[in-house]
């Protein structure tokens, strides 16, 4: 059965990815988190990442008026790497979201998302 | 056991995490609640203003009460609860840890946000949950002033977080924009239910409930529990006043303005005076007529409170039935209860597992 870590673990096998984490989006806070963060910081991107997903989740024109039309993935490029942001969609309360950074030279932005998308899959298989 | 001290739970769990000991840290107060440490690192907490794993796996129909209920029966003495739930396929282990992550951060906000409270360590004690994840206390500790700073961030008031939820009669602006938490918490909010009561009904994580309110409260949405109190003088005088204008019809109205102060928490102190002019039909304060009530109590015919309505929680008795006996014949007839639905439930899970491991 495929936990938390294993998840991460499983993060790290993306091509070119260099550190993933998993957040709860309510407070800002990385509830796990492996490999590396954008200034060495888990917990400053994890803030920041929690203020990305309330953007799209609140206050933007992206939340739809369509019932169940929800978020699924934020992708952020830079010129040097890809920030990819899947929710994860827990029936119970919890507000979470997988964070993977990767590699803009090694990292492939199709595959990683088909990835993630099967990993935030299994974590919550019900 | 170390005694019960007043101390800042957070150095105590500081300590007990560096002596890398296991037991319980109990911690008193409102809301007060437990830290349960193994060898050094947080397992679990939990805090009745924080809905627990079963109250969030239940209220959000991802568990069946029954299924939850049998997990229990089978694996407190053990301390396997979570083990259980996983191995019989009801739950993925992905789940049930961010399900445990969750509700322990939760919890741990509660349970030491306080600065100073009646503090315990009970060694040895373990949680019937059983070890699921291992947390560095030192984090827990650092994440649990993260969240109260956040909060004051947004509206620095922390009467919100305990005090009834009363959202105001009219909005301050003729376009309000809310989240659906929000809507949640502003349908469900009674004028009666605190933000723990709303958070156990909802399965809502506790610290989002009052995360939300606070933001309620900064947009004017919410009544504000420290502005409300002055006000509620103002009432036990104006009632006052009016009595001495009101002729001899006046006790019945007495009898019903205590109501008044009952919502302000000052039940006692208001009443001698609204004696202090009776109406010329009433016998003098000193002397009570033995059949009017005093004015706390109801009429006399019914029971003192406390006796049956004295909280939310605690119903009129009804009659009880002998142990083991039927129902009565309309009632049974009338619903016949599936059989074995939670047996059905399981099983199908086992096979679902089961398949799942064929692919």
């Amino acid at each position: 059965m495929p936990g938390v870590d294993h998840c991460l673990q499983e993060a790290m096998t993306i091509p070119g990815a260099v550190g993933a984490s998993i957040v709860d989006y309510t407070t800002g806070f990385p509830v796990a988190t492996t490999g590396a963060a954008p200034n060495a910081d888990h917990e400053a991107a994890a803030a920041g990442t929690a203020d990305v997903v309330q953007a799209a989740n609140s206050r933007s024109l992206f939340v739809s008026a369509i019932p169940h039309d929800l978020l699924e993935d934020l992708i952020i490029t830079t010129a040097g790497g890809y920030h990819l942001l899947r929710i994860v969609q827990t029936e119970f309360d919890s507000r979470l979201v997988l964070y993977v950074w990767l590699d803009r030279v090694n990292g492939n932005l199709a595959v990683a998302r088909r990835k993630m998308q099967r990993l935030t899959d299994e974590l919550i298989a019900t | 056991m170390v005694p019960t001290k007043t101390a800042p739970p957070r150095e105590l769990l500081t300590q007990v995490a560096g002596e890398r000991q296991t037991g319980a840290l109990v911690v008193g107060g409102h809301p007060g609640g437990a830290v349960y440490i193994f060898e050094g690192r947080v397992i679990y907490a939990e805090s009745p203003a924080a809905p627990g794993v079963g109250e969030l796996l239940t209220s959000s129909g991802r568990l069946a009460g029954r299924t939850w209920q049998n997990a229990l029966d089978l694996g407190t003495s053990t301390a396997r609860v979570g083990r259980l739930l996983v191995e019989q396929g009801h739950l993925t282990q992905g789940e049930l840890e961010l399900c445990v992550l969750g509700s322990t951060y939760d919890a741990a906000y509660f349970v030491l946000a306080a600065e100073h409270a009646t503090v315990d360590f009970l060694p040895a004690a373990t949680h019937w949950l059983g070890p699921v994840v291992h947390i560095d206390a030192a984090a827990v500790l650092r994440e649990v002033r993260r969240r109260v700073r956040l909060l004051d961030e947004i509206h620095p008031n922390p009467l919100i977080d305990t005090a009834p939820v009363i959202p105001v009669t009219r909005a301050p602006r003729e376009r309000v924009t809310l989240t659906a938490p929000q809507w949640e918490l502003l349908v469900h909010a009674d004028g009666q239910r605190t933000p723990a009561d709303l958070a156990q009904l909802l399965g809502r994580s506790g610290y989002a409930t009052i995360q939300e309110l606070r933001r309620l409260a900064a947009q004017g949405l919410i009544e504000l529990p420290g502005v409300r109190v002055p006000e509620g003088p103002d009432f036990v005088r104006l009632a006052q006043h009016r009595g001495t204008s009101v002729p001899v019809t006046r006790p019945s109205l007495k009898g019903e303005s205590p109501s008044v102060p009952v919502i302000k928490g000052q039940t006692e102190s208001p009443r001698p005076d609204a004696f202090a002019d009776p109406p010329p039909g009433l016998p003098p304060p000193g002397l009570p007529p033995p059949d009017l009530p005093s004015p706390g109590l109801p009429p006399s015919g019914l029971p003192p409170p406390g006796e049956h309505n004295a909280g939310p929680g605690n119903r009129p008795r009804l009659a009880r039935r002998k142990p083991g006996a039927k129902l009565p014949k309309e009632i049974a007839a009338a619903e016949n209860p599936p059989v074995h639905q939670g047996t059905d439930e399981v099983l199908l899970k086992r096979i679902r597992t089961a398949l799942r491991a064929l692919r």
